[in-house]
């Protein structure tokens, strides 16, 4: 028997049942030796390994994480390992913002022929862990305090005439549309928060002005709403492009909903730095006309800075932030695009992520959430508006916007005529990391 | 004559509890624009001024978002239990607003109804509340209009009012006395009587509104912006809901209690698939009419301490006061 402190690695592999599986069937009846250290998972196909089940891997004491399936071109339902694929390149970039160590967790295609690939890559992989040591650092705070992010910029403040004149243009718009019946509801700003005109001689009401920072498009899924009849939306160039994917993602029907497009110059909020449309492009009434937008990037340069930290700071920083998350879930229920019926955060037959406020409940919500964006999301930022802990959400939606425009060159909700980011692959996929 | 302790002093006497272990929470700068109740670091962390009142409330100090009730270890058929925390720290709440002190003793009344709490009831017992009296308000406040102010005394153990460079010291319960005895001075300064929001509602008003107009249209008309979240409730200084829950595996595993809000829908979903609050109006009708009916009926007290943080952190603007200005003026 070897000493007993001495690390024996656990490890994690989640495999197809088709090709991996059966690689690792071959090389134990064809008598390869491999550490016994790996615990093998089998799953119907990469395709359909939930990315959450690494992270479940970890947190139940893993120290490396394994991913195998079929190579490109192989795969038994002809297209999973490409979706995976497609997937992991992006999952990869939230985990390495998160400040998880990618080290230990590995992607291969290995075939059913290939006996002696798995033993290969199971010795290297036992071995490369063995040496990393034990994975500590999970969710840990180590006291680190990074240094103060650049604060978010205090933009110009928009010329307050020119919306008090689309304001009128936009009353008089809304007065029309419900006097001649084409909409039943305008969902519209107020001055105390939305407000859901419903007769022409309510339009007063209708505001636009500084404040008009939330997307009015996540009213579109409720059904508290959707029974008051045909719509109008007023929205932004942010809150439009999330009405290009829901359109796409079948959720609003572009046939009966009016769309009155505000042209904006920013809301002088920090998510108007990273905004890039400022003039709505798909709208069926436009008013006004938007200034050249400013070029600012400082919402860019907090996620720089965070990158510039060792991952196990990173990590340190966000269990700091996470540790003030009381799950209230307001980050889910202002996003337009969070609109499943049931949330998986509220399945409990079995619980898939712990409803628990814990570091392991918060890293699974916010991994969850984010990804379930990922190239979805169009920083519109009323997640990170809505926290009332002030966690930075954006940062986690950043970097997969940001994975999905150097990865993909796929900005969401910009083009209506692209292909949606998940749910399509491409043979020319990069995959450097995956052996 | 009163007693007045210097800000500096009041410094030096929180580094001393917590020197001796004890933990001391206040309001902290916990990021720009952002002030939130949690436990100092250091007794400089603590705020006093530059802020209305903290974004969260202090219940968290008494009944946390996620408390371990038991963890169990099953083997065989022999089932073990141990309990959650052994020992508690005495905690002491500093530069508590008196609408979260306030609180503290109408959730007395919900953990010690029909069952004595003991989670609830050890920490509240390890608990003392040093309140600091408020000097502002903003246009989410209403503590006048649920018989409160800006100076009220219900729950505090010390009520602290600002004099500038000293605390006047006021000690309301033996706890108090306990903490201040001796570290204080006489003095001929008071602290003036400070003026509270303007009154938005009164309360019986409300009462008779949701008692009558239960099938009215009004809910589910004036809560179409509800977007049926949980930041109202779970920053509330009485909201007190929860949720058991079991976390583990089939050997080894936690019994934990977790916050939860009727704002949900999975609130009161039934196992069959039936919702008997199936709108956002039924959720939002339900929260007031637990806090000015069905409280006060039960306890002879409202549920709500004015403090407006549901409006604060309602993404959309909304919240109590919202939904109860209306109701004073339809009712």
């Amino acid at each position: 028997m070897s000493q007993a402190n001495q690390f024996e690695p656990k490890i994690i592999a989640y495999v197809c049942n088709w090709c991996t599986y059966l690689g690792a069937d071959l090389a134990g009846t064809t008598r390869l030796e491999y550490p016994a250290n790996v615990r093998i998972i089998r799953l119907p196909c990469t395709g359909r390994i939930d990315f959450n089940l690494l992270i479940k891997a970890f947190e139940i004491g893993a120290d490396a994480v394994l991913v195998s399936g079929c190579h490109p071109g192989d795969c038994h339902y002809s297209a999973g390992n490409y979706h995976a694929r497609r997937r992991w390149i992006l999952f990869r970039d939230l985990l390495d913002t998160l400040g998880f160590d990618l080290r230990r967790i590995y992607f291969t295609w290995i075939s059913a022929a290939e006996g002696r690939k798995w033993q290969e890559e199971i010795i290297r992989i036992t071995e490369e862990t063995r040496k990393l040591g034990p994975y500590r650092e999970l969710y840990q705070k180590n006291g680190f305090r990074p240094p103060a992010f650049p604060l978010p910029p205090k933009l110009p403040a928009p010329d307050n005439s020119r919306m008090t004149a689309n304001e009128q243009r936009l009353r008089e718009t809304c007065t029309r549309l419900l006097t001649e019946g084409t909409v039943h509801v305008v969902i519209g700003y107020g001055a105390g928060g939305p407000v859901f005109i419903r007769r022409a001689e309510d339009v007063g009401k209708l505001v636009w002005n500084t404040d008009c920072q939330a997307n009015l498009a996540t009213y579109l899924k409720r059904k508290e709403i959707r029974r008051l009849g045909k719509a109008a939306v007023v929205v932004k160039g942010c809150d439009e492009r999330g009405l290009v994917i829901l359109e796409k993602e079948s959720q609003v029907d572009r046939q009966t909903l009016r769309v009155i497009g505000m042209a904006c110059d920013g809301m002088g909020q920090p998510k108007c730095d990273t905004c890039e449309v400022h003039q709505p492009r798909f709208a069926d009434e436009f008013i006004g006309e938007a200034a050249a937008p400013t070029p600012a990037t400082q919402h860019a340069a907090a996620l720089d800075a965070l990158m510039q930290m060792s991952p196990a700071e990173r990590m340190s920083w966000w269990a700091q932030e996470f540790e003030r998350c009381v799950k209230c879930y307001a980050c889910r229920q202002v996003c337009p695009l969070c609109y499943c019926e049931r949330c998986i955060a509220d399945k409990n037959r079995p619980v898939a992520i712990d409803t628990s406020a814990t570091p392991k409940g918060n890293f699974a919500w916010h991994i969850t959430r984010a990804f379930h964006l990922a190239g979805r999301c169009v920083g519109c930022g009323e997640c990170a508006r809505a926290c009332p802990a002030g966690i930075p959400l954006g940062l986690l939606n950043l970097t997969l916007a940001r994975a999905a425009e150097k990865h993909f060159g796929y900005q969401a909700g910009m083009d209506p005529k692209v292909e949606p980011l998940i749910g399509s692959y491409a043979l020319t996929d990069k995959e450097d990391f995956i052996r | 004559m009163s007693d007045i302790l210097t800000k500096a002093g009041l410094r030096e006497l929180a580094k001393e509890w917590i020197a001796e272990g004890k933990v001391v929470a206040g309001p902290v700068q916990t990021k720009p624009g952002l002030v939130l109740y949690a436990p100092l670091a250091s007794a400089d962390d603590i705020v006093w001024e530059g802020f209305v009142r903290p974004a969260n409330s202090v219940k968290e100090f008494v009944f946390p978002r996620h408390e371990l009730l038991c963890r169990y270890h099953l083997e065989g058929n022999r089932v073990e239990l141990t309990n959650g925390e052994a020992e508690l720290a005495a905690q002491i709440l500093l530069g508590v607003r008196p609408c979260d002190a306030a609180a503290l003793p109408i959730l007395d009344h919900v953990f010690n109804w029909d069952y004595r709490d003991e989670a609830y009831n050890r920490r509240r017992e390890a608990t003392t509340v040093v309140t600091l009296a408020c000097s502002s308000h903003d246009e989410s406040c209403f503590c006048t209009s649920v018989g409160l102010g800006p100076q009220a005394e219900r729950g505090s153990d010390v009520m602290l009012f600002d004099l500038g460079e000293e605390f006047e010291v006021r000690c309301l319960t033996d706890k108090g006395r306990a903490l201040f005895a001796g570290k204080t001075q006489a003095s001929e300064r008071t602290a003036p009587l400070s003026k509270g929001p303007k009154p938005r509602f009164t309360p019986e008003h409300i009462k008779q509104f949701v008692d009558e107009q239960f099938a009215s249209p009004f809910w589910q008309d004036e809560t179409l912006a509800c977007l049926g979240c949980g930041a109202c409730a779970y920053n509330c200084p009485t909201c007190h809901c929860f949720d058991i829950v079991d976390e583990g595996n089939s050997q080894n595993g936690e019994r934990v209690r977790n916050w939860d809000s009727c704002q949900f829908v999975q609130f009161t979903l039934h196992a069959s698939g039936h919702n008997p609050r199936p709108e956002q109006g039924s959720r939002q009708r339900q929260r007031v009419l637990h806090k000015f009916s069905i409280y006060p009926d039960k306890f002879g007290e409202i549920l709500c301490t004015g403090c407006g943080n549901c409006t604060r952190n309602c993404p959309e603007g909304q919240g109590l006061l919202t939904l109860l200005t209306e109701i004073e003026h339809a009712g």
